[in-house]
């Protein structure tokens, strides 16, 4: 089962990362969001966080090895996949407007 | 490379004598309802499955004779809305998801080399379920009585204000219920993969096809319960009024295009991810080489199935959505190209370097490739948000999705049917309609579509049920109709090429196109038990690595050859390294699936005819069978380790900590933290974004329920962790049970206080959603009680020991599950109130 999750768990913290930086965006727009408190640094912080957590994982899969030299090289490339992903898709919180 | 073995015909024959008798079906008619071995099964699945096909193509050509001309007088605007959106709706959940579910069925025993499915009575449960609900909904069309909203259902045009009668209450149910028919297929299917396998096939040996399909099941486990939750909201606003889709209640209708995009774009990947592991399976074997970057597409298949999480949005670009959010969808929906790609050099590169024979299966690989990377294409092209505003609901989002499930679903499939049909029928195709059929169903297919592109490019709206002949579609539309009409002749080409071949053909030789993956090391057809010894791999390839692989196998040379305890036995292995852990012990003949089918098929279609009485008496027996099904399992003693050959003593299955059940629970309750998760996301929704929003007033919580929460959701889960240290140290278990149980009823009790503070769900969405959660919390600790008393008359009855301590761990594992989720639920509905 340590494998599986070596394999799924640096991709499913994307999903759960990019599901969360969306909530936030949606919630900066929402009637619950302080009149006071700019959206775009707090956006930009989770995805600072979001690719720090990737970045973490991929390094935790590349330091703690599997013993299988498949695993290993496949989970590699998809915790790269979620690096690259995490970068990529939430990258619009440099630019896009936020609630228009 | 070994040396050929010396013929034992005796040995093999007697051995497969044995095995046909412990294995077999019931004969005659009786057989059918009380089999559940992977061939019938899978069989049952694909007949039915490819009927459904036929229904729906029916449907298509009469969307398509309907638009072959302007001003078509051919049918009746509420007959054609029903056509489409039924048409939609078979191609989708009648047709598309059992077919590969039966494919897998099939195929996959024999390429894991076991011999069965993880639950073979699951499976059987699931097919049943599965034609009552597609018989229903087929039913309700032929009544008149279909569903006309869409197959995606959109509120409020499926509200009972816009949709009145019971033609959206059969989509809902009726395929809510193929839903639970898919969830329990995809836990068999994740299960089996994972420890059901030969002997030494580690990970990294495990066929692509076994890869592909454990990703999908994963999906499925993921996908549909936010489509089933928003179903159960959509269903119990219809029939009670409760207003999560009204917004003057505090509904909102958007929350419905979340919930079922958020299965609905994951499902075109569910779809596409098996197709691409039958071609990921079939190429290597017509290129006469092997997979170029195995590793490379098993990361491309997780990474794309994950990522394909991440693009639910891009259906909904013209709801006003704020342009970061597109954003980030677009963006993601351009990324899923790349693993994409990643599959598709892979099957270049294999190409490249084998030597491909054009026999009929790789023709219909290259229809693919020919078709599959345009709907790609497209599909880029729609994540460009300013195109897909553009041609948002017309005819170019039809042609696309087409091409993508057509060329990327159905075509790789009729490939996989027609390299599979020696294995499946023991016969070599004779007649060669099939070529026939290729040619006229590929060319027609790009003739249809691509008109159906350029007429969407004009601007013709999809679902209309006419247009003017000045419009400038005629023309278009018109060729359109003819191919498609090319298409399906040779749609029905092919089946009757499959038909007939089945039937009739020259019996064939074992393995004829040569591969070296283990399913075709079996006897053709394959026998119901597989295998008469379970192999024993050293790689990738194992009819490569050993050309008698299947003589070996059919004398016994391989684990669990004795027949002499005359059971139903397979082999259990750890799921990294495929080392021999333990021995399975598999259900016989049973009439239990057909029945638990019939009732709870009956709890699901009663509401249609407000029969709720005969709803919650089915309901009552949907638990009473459960309860009769798990009791007919385990032992009253333990056994001890069994001889499993190969000198191996391996312990049963039912004597071990984490026996398969275990297993499928805990999938089954990834599913049930997804529908969860949903239930809050949808909750949040609503509280952040809902128009008429914040209620009247929020639930205030009391102190004394939220104490009787915690303490209930401690005690939970205290209780069955400590019945499970009894059980292994052989003391009384009934002190630690009732614990739980009182747990169990005190959480209950503080979600029943949710309710009795909130009496009108029908007032704001805030209510509903509260009963909801609340209701949540109750199904759960009900089901855990009655899991509670079940083990304790177990444990009563003999049924536990420090060995056989599953049941006790399963039980615990629900448990957990109950509490915590309890609390979060009541967490959440506190939480507002709260914080004022």
């Amino acid at each position: 089962m340590i494998e599986i999750l070596r394999l799924s768990l640096p991709i499913s913290l994307w999903a759960i990362g990019f599901s969360a930086v969306y909530a936030l965006q949606g919630l900066s727009c929402s009637r619950h969001w302080p009149d006071d408190l700019e959206a775009r640094p707090v956006l930009l912080a989770a995805w600072f966080v979001a690719i720090a957590v990737q970045a973490l994982g991929l390094m935790a899969v590349l330091y703690a090895p599997s013993p299988s030299r498949f695993i290993q090289s496949t989970a590699v490339a998809i915790a790269g996949t979620a690096l690259i992903a995490a970068i990529w898709t939430m990258m619009p919180v440099l630019a896009a407007s936020v609630c228009q | 490379m070994t040396n050929p073995p010396s013929p034992k015909r005796g040995t093999a024959l007697r051995l497969h004598r044995a095995m046909a008798r412990i294995w077999g079906s019931d004969p005659r008619l009786r057989g059918w309802f009380t089999t559940n071995n992977n061939n019938d099964i899978g069989t049952l699945f694909l007949i039915v499955a490819t009927s459904f096909f036929v229904i729906g193509g029916i449907l298509a050509m009469l969307i398509r004779a309907q638009l072959a001309t302007p001003n078509s007088a051919f049918m009746e605007p509420q007959v054609y809305n029903q056509i489409f959106t039924m048409h939609g709706t078979v191609m989708m959940f009648l047709f598309a998801i059992p077919f590969f579910e039966a494919m897998s069925m099939l195929l996959l025993p024999g390429m894991l080399g076991t011999r069965d499915l993880a639950f073979p009575r699951l499976g059987a449960y699931g097919l049943w379920v599965y034609i009552f609900g597609g018989s229903a909904v087929i039913i309700a069309m032929l009544m008149g009585l279909a569903p006309n909203g869409g197959w995606f259902m959109y509120p409020p045009l499926s509200s009972a204000a816009f949709s009145p009668g019971i033609g959206a209450d059969v989509w809902l149910l009726g395929i809510t219920s193929i839903e639970v028919s898919a969830i329990a297929t995809a836990i068999e299917v994740i299960v089996t993969v994972l420890r059901y396998r030969a002997a030494g096939m580690s990970l990294s040996r495990m066929p692509i096809f076994a890869w592909y399909i454990l990703v999908v099941s994963v999906m499925i486990l993921t996908a549909f319960p936010p489509m089933i939750l928003g179903s159960l909201l959509l269903e119990v606003e219809r029939a009670l009024d409760w207003p999560f889709f009204q917004v003057e209640n505090g509904g909102d209708p958007l929350l419905w295009q979340h919930l079922f995009w958020l299965f609905g774009h994951p499902e075109v990947y569910i779809i596409f991810l098996p197709a691409a592991g039958m071609i990921t399976t079939i190429l290597p074997v017509m290129a006469r080489t092997n997979l170029l970057g195995y590793g490379w597409v098993v990361a491309a298949a997780v990474s794309l199935a994950v990522l394909s999480f991440g693009l639910w949005v891009h259906h909904m670009f013209t709801t006003g959505i704020p342009h970061m959010g597109m954003a980030f969808f677009s963006a993601a929906s351009t990324l899923v190209a790349v693993p994409t790609s990643i599959m598709i050099f892979s099957w270049i590169g294999t190409l490249w370097k084998g030597r491909a024979r054009m026999e009929l299966p790789m023709l219909w690989i290259m229809g693919f490739f020919a078709t599959f990377v345009i709907g790609g294409l497209t599909g880029v092209m729609l994540a460009v948000v300013p195109f897909n505003w553009q041609v948002h609901d017309t005819h170019f989002v039809v042609a696309h999705l087409h091409y993508v499930l057509i060329g990327g679903y159905v075509f790789p499939m009729v490939a996989a049917i027609y390299y599979f049909m020696p294995l499946l029928t023991g016969r070599t195709r004779f007649f060669k309609l099939g070529e026939v059929a290729f040619w006229l169903v590929v060319p027609a297919f790009h003739i249809t579509f691509l008109a159906v592109h350029m007429a969407g490019l004009l601007g013709q709206r999809r679902r209309t049920w006419t247009y003017n002949a000045d419009q400038g579609w005629t023309a278009l539309n018109l060729v359109a109709s003819i191919a498609s009409f090319v298409m399906a002749i040779g749609f029905a080409l092919i089946i009757l090429d499959v038909a007939v071949n089945a039937f009739v053909a020259v019996r064939g030789r074992r393995n004829p196109w040569g591969a070296g993956t283990l399913e075709w090391a079996a006897a053709i057809p394959s026998p119901a038990y597989g295998f008469a010894s379970i192999p024993i791999v050293k790689g990738r390839y194992p009819l490569y690595d050993d050309p008698h692989l299947a003589l070996r196998i059919a004398r016994g040379e391989g684990y669990m050859a004795d027949t002499s305890r005359n059971r139903r036995e397979a082999l259990i292995v750890t799921t990294a390294r495929g080392e021999p852990s333990q021995v399975v012990v598999l259900p016989g003949n049973s009439v239990m699936p057909f029945l638990l089918a019939v009732v709870t098929s009956t709890s699901f279609l009663a509401p249609l005819f407000d029969a709720y009485i005969v709803a919650g008496l089915a309901l009552m027996g949907v638990v009473a069978l459960a309860l009769v099904w798990a009791w007919g399992l385990g032992s009253r003693a333990d056994e001890g380790l069994v001889d499993a050959a190969q000198g191996a003593m391996l312990p049963l299955a039912s004597e071990s900590a984490d026996p398969p059940g275990w297993w499928g629970s805990l999938f089954l309750l990834l599913a049930d933290s997804v529908h969860f998760g949903s239930l809050l996301f949808g909750y949040a929704f609503l509280w952040s974004v809902a128009p008429n929003w914040p209620p009247q007033s929020y639930l205030q919580p009391q102190l004394w329920a939220v104490a009787l929460a915690l303490a209930g959701a401690l005690a939970l889960t205290a209780g069955p962790r400590l019945a499970v240290r009894v059980i292994r140290r052989s003391r009384a278990a009934w002190p630690a049970l009732g614990v739980g149980l009182i747990g169990a009823l005190a959480l209950a009790a503080a979600a029943a206080t949710v309710m009795l503070d909130r009496p009108n769900p029908a007032g704001h969405a805030y209510d509903a959603t509260l009963w909801l959660l609340a209701g949540h919390v109750g199904l759960h600790t009900f089901l855990t009680i009655i899991m509670l008393c079940y083990l304790a008359a177990r444990v009563a009855r003999g049924y536990a020991s420090p060995n056989r301590i599953g049941e006790a761990r399963i039980v615990a594992l629900w448990a957990d599950f109950t509490a915590a989720t309890g609390l979060v639920a009541l967490g959440a509905a506190w939480l507002p109130g709260a914080v004022g």
